[in-house]
């Protein structure tokens, strides 16, 4: 495979070698938690081209701020690979290449990720082009299924069966739960929490955005779900103070009966806890169906950027087979639809899960998804952190409470 | 209550100073808990410092792996020791240079402007310097200094300036006049005054504005945040947030134990061995 | 200015009473140049980038992007902002416990180390410690201490019988609000002990004697000579605490995220917010202009209480 990679890349070299007089670069900033197959496709390009990229990783939690400031500061890297829900914020700010051309110059552009592209649109031109992939799954822990007297292969499938299956686990041990959740992320909850509220034919926003519509009938029938077992003794205390720190680690001390996660789960547990076994099915809605988040990074330049030729290089090489497959092997689900299937082949077959989750996957939408959503001073967590650990008489006010700081934020950013 | 009671130093006394001193050890204990068993857990084994640390020393065998692991980070924990001691070095030397100068002046020179000076030097204490990050962030980045440690040097200097100007100004104030006086007779002026004849009467709280400085920049963490870009610039306490960020979002204690442990090494060794100074410039700065 | 006239006066002035002071503080440009360096650095990054603040606080300022001019509207939206004054009026009430925390917990350690005896050089150095440890450091061992899973007190509680199930101490604001609280006390305390110590040696032995023959009791004594000797060290004191508290952020940051719910949004994490999580920077240039100003008039007020008293002597 790395002589392939090399192969390919030496090809390319060859090809542009005229043109390049001499090695060029550029710099490119990727969040930590993507750290492991940005630095693998990062090396597998600069093996193979004289061309070089410069990969700085950042801290996930800061790279919005530290782009911002390196922005306006006059520092910024030539390209991002930025968490795709940002796009529209950044696009907005007028910080971000229009990449239109450049997008739809690609000959697999309609096989690209179609949440990516929604998102990294703004104003009907494309900003941001889909780079890695992550869906929201389900994942339950078979040796405790199995121990609790419940079919280790089957996954619940709705609402009532994730509920009834935590029971079970639960009596296996005053330290083992039945269901986890990270009760004080509002991250890690967008990602796995709202699918179960589409999946049931509801939605926190309406109108492309601009109307929270968090105090309606499905959001209170999921958080009164959540709450319930929470009241009941099913999830972990330690869930109420998670910021997400444990959103991945919490089922991976093998403690747990289920959990929301995210693809990247597949490959992280593989790798460091072989011996945990576990299964991977869809988010179900209260009465069935399924619905996933779709996250993962778009791929976005920097405004005035003199590097856009040198970028493309890269996007072809991420894009190719053989990229598909690294950034696959890696952690990264495919995002070229038309060689899903390929890229994946050979690997842990429980990826072809959130492989089809992602064409179910949706996207919000917002220009503030920072304000609302991913900080942990934003109406989206400090309401559900109130609302999942209160009384049921609690939530109706909770809920509409949330929806105006919700709304406030939202026609304060289209002022 | 006469006098002669006390001198006579009943059991009465005795007891009461044994229980002072049961007292005394007591919350003695309570202040160095939280930091020895910090030190102990990072000798645990990867899979025990994830357990409640009950007992605080290792159970299942003691191990480094902690420090390894935290040495793996980046470009390697050396690296970033350096840049921090970098900052903190640059830090107390520029902020002991500077203060020393001002507060000599201040103390000994009447000169126009000079309480409003003083009194604009000592306001830097009242404004959170969270708020004014962002316009500092532009100066540095006219002044070409954004992502660099040296800016963040000046940056740290400008926050150490009001204690330490103010302190090394009580410092010269304390000063017999007597001795400037008799060094002027013979004819001893300037900065020659300053390093020869003051200078040594001031060490103790040249030591403790040195200390004091050394300590502040080895532990900001903010301003460090904000300005440096670069991975490699990075001082420990930023590294530690990465550290704590983790890929995905896991917490390894055991390796953020040990770099808090390598965080505050240096502070305790430093605190211990010049604290007579420390204390001394202190209390000079705290009773005028 | 009178700072020519004044500069030729000392050459022929009779060798009055202030003789001395005046031939020891020459006035003249030359103590200029010595606190030359220090008032550069606090004009170019301090003075110019708090100037800037006033500046950007009457513009809608985005990180990135065009700023506009909006005149006084952010400080219009901020008199509106309800979380603002949250967070302000939950910094006014931490700023409350920490600095009688502080200064109770400091004087108390201050008299106990004050005088010679047995061991005082192993119990001052024991409490002055964690005032060494970086506030970062400090953040980052409690939060590791009080984490549910695995933390320290969690299990305590359990093991000596305060609570029976795993108890989170971070997830309501009761317990998060005093760890937090008792944190800063642990690792400041020391801080002010030897700020207080220092005064309480000041303090001449011969007063107490001459009390203590005339019958005053230890209290009496503490509240009516030493408490009024070491009024200086007091409001020094008092002022760090209260200014330092007002401005508090690392620790609850770090170790609370200013949850649960928001419930311990400081001001200055309010402003950190504003500024570089919505990149709001005009507005949170208005809300640095407003809560320096309360510092200064909270700073102002301190001084004339503890200096009328002074005078009133």
């Amino acid at each position: 495979m790395n002589n392939r990679n090399l192969l390919a890349g030496m090809t390319v070299a060859v090809l542009i070698a005229p043109s390049a007089a001499y090695a060029d670069s550029f710099t490119m900033w990727a969040r930590a938690d993507d750290s492991t197959f940005m630095t693998k496709i990062v090396d597998a390009f600069n093996a193979g081209h004289a061309d070089k990229v410069e990969l700085q990783i950042v801290p996930t939690g800061e790279l919005v701020q530290k782009y911002a400031v390196a922005a306006a500061g006059g520092s910024a890297p030539d390209a991002l690979s930025l968490d795709l829900i940002y796009t529209p914020s950044f696009a907005a700010a007028g910080q971000l290449e229009d990449i239109t051309d450049l997008a739809k110059s690609l000959p697999y552009f309609d096989a690209l990720s179609k949440a990516h592209l929604s998102v990294g649109t703004y104003k009907d031109k494309i900003y941001g082009v889909p780079f890695s992939a992550d869906a929201s799954v389900l994942i339950w822990n078979k040796d405790l299924f199995a121990k609790a007297g419940l079919d280790p292969d089957k996954g619940p499938t709705n609402w009532a069966e994730i509920r009834a299956d935590a029971e079970k686990v639960k009596t296996l041990g005053s330290d083992i739960y039945g269901f986890y959740f990270s009760g004080n992320c509002g991250g890690c909850n967008i990602f796995t929490f709202t699918p179960l509220i589409w999946a049931s034919g509801g939605d926190i926003f309406a109108d492309n955005g601009a109307k929270s519509t968090l105090n309606s009938p499905a959001v209170k029938d999921a958080v009164a779900f959540y709450q319930g077992m929470v009241k009941d003794g099913l999830v972990p205390e330690g869930a109420k103070t998670d910021p997400g720190a444990n959103f991945f680690a919490a089922f991976a001390t093998g403690k747990i009966g289920i959990s929301p996660s995210g693809s990247f789960a597949i490959g992280a547990l593989n790798s460091q806890y072989p011996n945990l076994h576990y299964g991977v099915t869809f988010l179900p809605g209260k009465d069935g169906n399924k619905s996933s988040f779709a996250g993962g990074d778009n791929f976005v330049v920097t405004k005035g950027t003199k590097k856009i030729e040198l970028i493309k290089q890269f996007l072809d090489f991420a894009y190719s087979l053989p990229g598909q497959t690294l950034l696959a092997k890696n952690g990264s689900l495919p995002v070229r639809a038309d060689i899903a299937k390929e890229a994946l082949a050979g690997l842990d077959e429980r990826y072809l899960i959130p492989a089809e989750a992602m064409n179910v996957g949706r996207t919000p939408y917002s220009v503030v998804f920072n304000d609302l959503i991913n900080s942990p001073n934003g109406p989206w967590n400090t309401t559900l952190n109130n609302v999942f650990f209160s009384t049921p008489d609690a939530i109706d006010q909770g809920l509409a409470d949330g929806q105006d700081a919700m709304q406030t934020i939202i026609d304060q950013a289209a002022q | 209550m006469t006098a002669p009671l006390t001198r006579q130093r009943p059991p009465r006394t005795r007891a009461i100073m044994l229980m002072q001193h049961a007292a005394g050890m007591l919350v003695a204990l309570l202040f160095l808990a939280p930091l020895a068993w910090t030190v102990l857990a990072t000798f645990k084994t990867k899979a025990e410092s994830g357990e409640p640390p009950l007992p605080p020393w290792p159970v299942h065998g003691v191990s480094v792996e902690n420090y390894f692991s935290i040495g793996q980070f980046g470009s390697g924990l050396s690296h970033y020791v350096g840049n921090s001691l970098f900052v903190a070095i640059s830090t107390a030397i520029l902020t002991i240079l500077v203060s020393v100068l001002a507060g000599y002046g201040f103390s000994r020179f009447r000169f126009p402007m000079k309480a409003m000076l003083f009194v604009l030097i000592l306001a830097t204490l009242m404004v959170p310097f969270q708020s004014i990050l962002t316009p500092l962030f532009l100066i540095l980045a006219a002044l070409n200094l954004q992502n660099t440690l040296t800016g963040l040097v000046l940056i740290y200097v400008t926050l150490q300036l009001p204690f330490s100007v103010f302190m090394m100004r009580n410092a010269f104030d304390a000063v017999p006049n007597e001795i400037a006086e008799a060094a002027r007779i013979d004819g001893v002026k300037g900065l020659r005054m300053l390093v020869f004849v003051l200078g040594p009467l001031v060490l103790p709280g040249v030591v403790s504005v040195g200390l004091i400085a050394f300590l502040n920049a080895w532990n900001e963490f903010l301003a460090a945040l904000v300005f440096l870009t670069d991975q490699d610039k990075y001082t420990l306490p930023v590294l530690m947030t990465a550290v704590r960020s983790g890929r995905f979002g896991a917490i390894d204690w055991g390796a953020l134990q040990a770099g808090v442990t390598v965080m505050m090494i240096p502070c305790i060794v430093l605190f211990v061995a010049l604290q007579r100074y420390y204390i001394r410039g202190l209390t000079a700065g705290a009773v005028k | 200015m009178p700072a020519g006239r004044s500069r030729g006066l000392p050459a022929n002035s009779p060798p009055a009473p202030g003789a001395r002071v005046y031939r020891r503080k020459r006035r003249s440009w030359a103590g200029l140049i010595y606190v030359l360096p220090a008032v550069l650095l606090v004009l170019v990054f301090f003075v110019l980038p708090l100037c800037m603040t006033g500046w950007m606080s009457l513009h809608n300022w985005p990180l990135l992007g065009e700023s506009r001019w909006i005149g006084l509207g952010n400080y219009i939206a901020l008199w509106k902002d309800r979380g603002f004054w949250r967070a302000l009026s939950f910094t006014a009430y931490y700023t409350v416990a920490a600095t009688v925390g502080l200064l109770g917990v400091g004087m108390a350690l201050a008299l106990f180390v004050e005088r010679p005896r047995p061991g005082v050089g192993f119990y001052r150095t024991a409490f002055f410690l964690p005032v060494v440890v970086g506030f970062a450091s400090a953040s980052l061992l409690w939060a590791w201490l009080a984490n549910v899973d695995s933390g320290l007190f969690s299990p305590l509680m359990r093991m000596l019988g305060i609570t029976e199930s795993p108890y989170n101490l971070l997830a309501t604001f009761t317990p998060a609000f005093w760890l937090v609280t008792g944190m800063v006390i642990w690792k400041m305390s020391g801080f002010y002990m030897v700020i207080l110590m220092s005064g309480l040696q000041s303090v001449p032995t011969d007063f107490h004697e001459a009390a203590r023959i005339d019958g005053a009791t230890r209290t009496q004594r503490f509240l009516h000579i030493t408490l009024p000797l070491i009024r200086k060290p007091i409001a020094l004191a008092l002022i760090l605490s209260v200014t330092g508290s007002m401005l508090a952020f690392d620790q609850f940051y770090i170790i609370l995220a200013g949850g649960p719910q928001n419930q311990t949004m400081t001001a200055v994490y309010w402003i950190f917010n504003q500024s570089f999580v919505s990149f709001r920077l005009g507005y949170g240039a208005a809300l640095s202009v407003v809560l320096l100003a309360i510092l200064l008039v909270l700073s102002v007020i301190q001084l004339r209480l503890l200096r009328d008293r002074e005078d009133g002597r």
